[in-house]
């Protein structure tokens, strides 16, 4: 009865207003993926390198609840952009790259590698600004990385933050802001990645022993 | 017929009403190329350090089409796209801060390749943003079964501040600084239909900018 009373603009402008009041309740989805990164300038090192993304890496997220009624729930997905990033850099970087079958380790079959470099996403965190009131969107991570020998014994261990802002524009949107953030951070990721990868103490150690074993059965 | 005059005539009204904008310039250059850049090609790029504010990549990229338009000689590479080409050594993170990291970058043989091949003699680095210093005034809007409407009036101050840095590629040294302010006062009264009357500020700072920079790198300015 009531639907012969409204006519359908008005009850499309009612949807539409009670979609507006409800959005800020929902959550928002940021999914970081079709992200190209550049492949590094730089020259390859004569390794080839392992990588390992485990489960967590591959298809990480970060969710964050709502604090308040007033405020909403944000997801960001980074897993596919963090997969791309990562395959893009190391191939460039390493003479020759390749992906783990399994988590190295004794019982594992994988392919031969100098080295097995596992990343993974300790922290990520977010400001917009609703939160800060500086007009930036912005997001931090921070990695932790194990380069290990196809046993799993660890060779080096160690943590690299990374950091992308992106300022307010006009007719962008919250989610469209942080996705560019998050694409920011990771191209930041990367590059602080590809120029302190050598000054990692125990990378370094372990690059100076290689000659040695690769020498040693020929002596 | 008058339905079409209604909106034009806004239009028009709030074209010859855009606010007004107030721009300064300082420059200081040296070593200006007296027969323009020739066949070398010019970067510019955006600082991103600070940690409040970002310089807009549609500022560099307003600059940037600023002097292509008026000489299409100049050969600018576009910001993101020599960013990827020299990535990571031109990120917020790893970018020369001073003329002389030149030299650290130009160490890597396929950096030094890189921006041989790309023919880069200047690179342009611009700091600064655009932002809105204070705001006045109010507006309501309503939507009702007859149909929708804003009555109110709002007024807010915009100011923009950018320095341009010139890096001669082949000296590495600075040869010039060139600064810019623009501030100006938007308007948007409403009375059913807001008008914004919009202060082009940062449009005005790209101009300003843009025609010191020709100065330098073009033969016919």
């Amino acid at each position: 009865m009531s639907g012969s009373m409204t006519s359908a603009p008005e009850r499309w402008l009612a949807v539409l207003l009670l979609g507006l009041l409800l959005s800020a309740c929902g959550t928002r989805e940021v999914v970081v993926q079709n992200a190209e990164f550049p492949e590094p300038l730089m020259r390859p090192l004569p390794l080839t390198l392992g990588v390992w993304y485990d489960e967590a890496f591959a298809n990480h997220e970060f969710f964050d609840e709502a604090a308040g009624r007033s405020d909403s729930s944000w997801l960001v997905k980074t897993g596919e952009a963090q997969v791309a990033l990562w395959d893009t850099l190391l191939g460039g970087m390493f003479k020759r790259v390749v992906h783990m079958d399994g988590p190295p380790g004794p019982q594992q079959m994988n392919p031969v590698a100098d080295a097995v470099l596992i990343p993974e996403v300790e922290e990520l965190q977010y400001a917009i600004p609703a939160h800060t009131n500086v007009k930036v969107y912005e997001i931090w991570l921070r990695y932790h990385f194990r380069l290990v020998t196809l046993n799993g014994e660890t060779l080096a261990e160690w943590s690299m933050p990374a950091y992308g802002k992106t300022p307010t524009a006009f007719l962008q949107s919250d989610e469209a802001a942080v996705r560019l953030a998050a694409v920011v951070a990771l191209r930041d990721a990367g590059a602080h990645f590809a120029t302190s990868f050598l000054q990692v103490p125990a990378v370094r150690d372990w690059l100076a022993g290689l000659p040695r074993r690769q020498e040693g059965p020929r002596s | 017929m008058t339905r079409w005059i209604r909106p034009g005539s806004l239009l028009l009204l709030a074209v010859l009403l855009g606010g007004c904008v107030n721009a300064t310039t300082d420059q200081q250059v040296f070593n200006t190329p007296e027969a323009g850049i020739g066949e070398a090609s010019v970067v510019i790029l955006g600082r991103r350090h600070a940690s409040d504010y970002e310089t807009e990549p549609d500022f560099i990229s307003c600059v940037g089409q600023h002097i292509s338009r008026r000489d299409d000689a100049i050969e600018i590479i576009d910001e993101i796209t020599f960013m990827n080409a020299l990535y990571p050594w031109f990120e917020p993170r790893t970018a020369p801060l001073r003329p002389q990291d030149i030299e650290r970058l130009l160490s890597e043989p396929p950096v030094a390749a890189r921006l041989a091949e790309l023919k880069t003699e200047y690179m342009i680095w611009i700091d600064g943003r655009t932002e809105r210093t204070d705001s006045a005034g109010s507006m309501s809007c309503g939507v009702g079964p007859g149909g929708a409407g804003c009555f109110g009036f709002g007024t807010w101050s915009s100011e923009s501040i950018y320095e341009a840095t010139i890096w001669d590629f082949k000296r590495r040294a600075e040869v010039g600084r060139i600064s810019t302010s623009a501030s100006g006062q938007s308007y948007m009264p409403a009375v059913v239909v807001p008008i914004p009357i919009i202060a082009p500020v940062q449009g005005t700072a790209c101009d300003s900018i843009g025609d010191q920079l020709l100065q330098f790198l073009s033969a016919q300015y």
